[in-house]
């Protein structure tokens, strides 16, 4: 589907980048695209787009808009447009996305939650369906 | 009225023909000003505080980085420099080796200098501050044993040999081409390689370098004890620069 290699266009000139020899300790927070090849632990966020690469290995909880993810990570995952999980991804923590595609040989141990764009989880929108249904039904008695 | 601010080495003979010609095209176009020899004076401060308040409106530091090294502090660091920030410029006439200061405005060779500064093509840079010293182009160090905060919030550490160089401006003679740095934009750019070519690169307002091996490196000429703390001074410099700077 996409060379796990390969950096879409988008990350060529990304604002912030982690080479694969770099450990980063603490909370990074961005606004514009990231790059990680390297390790990190605590928190990952930014306004805009991650690709964390092959050999990146992640304790943190990352929260970002597009996600190309194809290295370890160990927290969760909060992806607000599109998470795309390559083949070498190792993912342990729950992950909330709004589109997502998942590659043959990806490893992922957690929920999977479907957010749509308007923020409210799937459960949240069943439960508010429910009581909106349930109204209706007491009007017509 | 211009102020020519001469570094102690070129009294050296070696440098006496370039100086005549130097001198010479200045005369030419009309640029002519006060010199003054830095080993002449004790306090260089005070002398381009008493030389503003007389009415200068240009500094211009002849020599190299070293050179640009010593005037830039008391240029910036004056009482009456906030007050005349609007009027005053600062160039430099590059002469001798170690000009990447020069290069990254865009002022390549010493008459080309003179021509510069005619043209009076002007930008407000920003400036690295570390514990007192200033530096335009960049501050290295080498990452072995060596960590940096950023901003407070996070810290950095290499796992390899390489080299740590936070940026303000970058010389297109000795630095890296690819790299996209702005002295314009209030921030730094660290940007660390190692010895298997995998880079890092980010932009931060301010940082902490701690190493207990090294110091660090500011404009390839001061060395600084860590740790230390660099901030940017943001649009602090008027600044003479040539078409071909390293920046927009």
């Amino acid at each position: 589907m996409f060379n796990k290699d390969n950096k879409p266009e988008k990350f060529k000139d990304a604002e912030t980048v982690i080479g694969a020899s770099i450990k980063v300790k603490g909370n990074f927070y961005g606004q514009g695209n990231i790059v990680v090849e390297g390790q990190l632990e605590g928190n990952l966020r930014t306004d805009a787009n991650l690709f964390i690469g092959e050999k990146a290995k992640i304790v943190a909880n990352i929260e970002a808009s597009d996600a190309i993810i194809n290295g370890d990570i160990k927290g969760s995952l909060k992806i607000r447009q599109y998470l795309a999980i390559g083949p070498t991804a190792k993912i342990i923590g729950d992950i909330s996305y709004s589109e997502i595609s998942i590659e043959r040989g990806a490893v992922i141990n957690g929920q999977i939650i479907y957010v749509p764009n308007n923020g409210k989880t799937t459960r949240a929108k069943q439960s508010e369906e429910a009581s909106s249904e349930e109204e209706g039904e007491e009007e017509k008695e | 009225m211009n102020i020519y601010i001469y570094d102690d080495y070129l009294n050296k003979p070696k440098y006496g023909r370039i100086l005549n010609r130097v001198e010479i095209r200045l005369t030419d176009l009309g640029l002519n000003g006060k010199i003054i020899r830095l080993g002449a004076i004790k306090n260089i401060r005070d002398v381009i505080q008493n030389e503003i308040k007389s009415g200068a409106k240009t500094i211009v530091a002849v020599g190299n980085n070293q050179t640009v090294n010593k005037i830039i502090g008391s240029v910036i660091d004056n009482e009456l420099y906030g007050f005349f920030q609007k009027n005053i410029l600062f160039s430099i006439i590059p002469i001798g080796e170690d000009n990447s200061i020069a290069d990254s405005l865009g002022i390549k060779k010493e008459e080309d200098a003179c021509n510069i500064l005619l043209a009076r093509r002007v930008k407000k840079i920003d400036i690295g501050i570390v514990n007192n010293y200033y530096f335009l182009n960049k501050a290295t160090i080498p990452c072995q044993g060596t960590v940096v905060e950023i901003e407070g919030q996070y810290t950095l550490e290499a796992e390899e040999k390489g080299v740590i160089s936070v940026f303000n401006l970058k010389s297109s003679a000795s630095d890296d081409k690819s790299l996209k740095i702005n002295p314009i934009d209030g921030k730094l750019d660290v940007y660390i390689k190692d010895r298997s070519k995998n880079s890092t690169f980010l932009s931060v307002k301010k940082l902490k370098i701690t190493s207990d091996k090294y110091p660090l490196l500011l404009d390839n000429i001061i060395e600084i004890k860590t740790p230390a703390e660099i901030s940017i001074v943001s649009g602090k410099l008027n600044v003479v620069v040539g078409k071909d700077r390293s920046f927009e």
